[in-house]
């Protein structure tokens, strides 16, 4: 790419992040203009790229050119989607999404159950004793016991008095640690966002530093 | 004084928040960067693979995960290229392709003697969400139209003569922001396929994420721009990651001398209150 192409772009690329930025202390037209701006040219990329990657392969390619009809099927089942913004033939619309809908569950239940429920139930039989290492004998205990106190705090059909009530307080105890990494972890992640733009603009645009992003 | 405390302008924080960053990468002290057992195990896994090997990377992210996971991508390459691994790179992320590009950039600079389409190709992103997988398991040439992001025929690319299926894969490796991600490699490609799997996720992912580390489903995981920057640690190339981390670590400073304070202004002025 030709050298004042690269840099028209990194000034665009900071006149808008900044734009964007001033949302934190204020709502204004700048900010509205960036973010409208984002969103139409990120849906004209996604048509661009839908085009390319789909619609000539598949329509253009594989059905007019080279004569596979059976596309035609998929294409058809997905047309009908868009007859409910036709208020008569609305009701079309209902065949491709139970058609959709199906797939999904049969998909979901025949795929999910081994790696999301029998491999993580099982990743929770672990030896209490006798691993030979307090601190892994430790992390068990705390992962089983955890793992099986958050259980018992969503029975909701017994009343959380005298044993289940202590063995959910702890239940609850676990989660609230778990919400609290979670919590950590956004924010090192929206830090990290601001960093990589702070970056941005003062290695790539202002280069005041020697890191490019 | 504590009323003011407790309800300081959230303004006043961000202008602080711009104020600490930008001096931070202005003038890094450069704090140790220790790294954590998590990516110590990453890169010991991928040192112990044969050389030549030949190891899919998954772009499942957008321009949002750059600054996360390009320095974590870019460290992998880096330390693959020394070792003579093929990098196949695709995604179900619309930018895929885009992100792939950005991460072996430092390529030509680095390493010269590596050419697209003998050491690395970049089929870029094929749609269909999670239904490309099990495509890409049958024949990657037919589920990714046979074209790559450059618009290359991709029957013309040395590489992809070895590369037939996903199944051809000795290692995959995915960086992902979420969905599609790590669930769906698990699901169709790694599980029934039994490959080995290592993701790089951005920080906000990692909680969701630890139970599969926990249960073996991926083997490592390298976690945010901290892992990130552990990671350029142990491949001894500084990057972006290592020089954010004294701008983080002040942030998250500052984020937590405003959580104390705010506290205490609250108790303060609740006891007054009451």
């Amino acid at each position: 790419m030709p050298e004042t192409l690269v840099n028209v772009g990194t000034h665009l690329q900071a006149i808008f992040t900044i734009l964007l930025i001033t949302v934190i202390f204020k709502d204004n037209p700048a900010y509205r203009f960036a973010e409208h701006t984002f969103v139409g040219l990120f849906a004209g990329y996604t048509v661009a790229l839908s085009y390319f990657n789909y619609v000539r392969p598949n329509v253009k390619d594989q059905l007019i050119g080279k004569g596979e009809l059976h596309w035609i099927v998929p294409i058809v089942v997905g047309l009908l989607m868009y007859t409910r913004y036709i208020k008569p033939i609305a009701w079309l619309s209902r065949y491709s999404l139970c058609f959709t809908l199906g797939i999904g569950t049969g998909y979901v239940l025949s795929k999910d159950m081994k790696p999301f429920f029998v491999d993580q139930v099982r990743a929770t039989f672990l030896p209490l004793w006798g691993t030979g290492d307090w601190w892994k004998t430790t992390s068990n205990w705390i992962y089983v016991v955890g793992t099986v106190t958050a259980l018992v705090y969503f029975l909701f059909t017994l009343q959380k008095k005298g044993v289940q009530g202590s063995v959910s307080k702890i239940g609850r105890i676990t989660m609230m640690v778990a919400f609290g990494a979670a919590f950590g972890n956004t924010v090192m992640a929206r830090v990290s966002l601001f960093l990589g733009r702070m970056q941005f603009l003062l290695g790539n645009w202002l280069k005041l530093i020697s890191i490019r992003v | 004084m504590w009323e003011k405390i407790a309800n300081v302008d959230r303004r006043v924080i961000y202008a602080l928040m711009i104020l600490v960053i930008a001096l931070a990468l202005l003038n890094p002290i450069g704090m140790a960067i220790v790294p954590s057992q998590a990516t110590i195990d990453a890169y010991n896994y991928i040192e112990a693979m044969p050389n030549g090997s030949i190891v899919w990377l998954g772009m499942e992210f957008s321009s949002g995960g750059v600054t996360e996971l390009i320095p974590a991508a870019q460290a992998i390459i880096r330390q693959g290229f020394k070792k003579d691994f093929k990098f196949v790179c695709a995604g179900m992320w619309q930018q895929a392709g885009d992100m792939a590009e950005m991460a072996f950039s430092i390529v030509e600079k680095e390493f010269p003697d590596k050419q697209y389409g003998v050491d690395w190709v970049n089929i870029g992103y094929k749609p269909g969400g999670e239904v490309l997988l099990p495509a890409l398991i049958n024949d990657v040439n037919e589920a990714a139209k046979g074209i790559d992001h450059r618009q290359n025929q991709l029957s013309s690319l040395p590489l992809m003569s070895q590369f037939k299926t996903i199944k051809d894969a000795d290692l995959i490796i995915i960086f992902c922001t979420g969905t599609p991600g790590e669930q769906q490699y698990i699901k169709h490609v790694t599980g029934p396929l039994n490959i080995p799997l290592i993701e790089s996720a951005i920080s906000v992912s990692v909680p969701g994420i630890m139970p599969f580390v926990q249960s073996g489903q991926i083997k490592a995981l390298i976690a945010g721009m901290k892992g990130a920057a552990e990671y350029e640690a142990l491949v001894g190339v500084p990057g972006p990651a290592m020089a954010g981390m004294d701008a983080q670590s002040f942030s998250h400073g500052l984020i937590l001398l405003f959580m104390i304070l705010g506290n205490i202004g609250y108790y303060a002025t609740r006891n007054k209150k009451g």
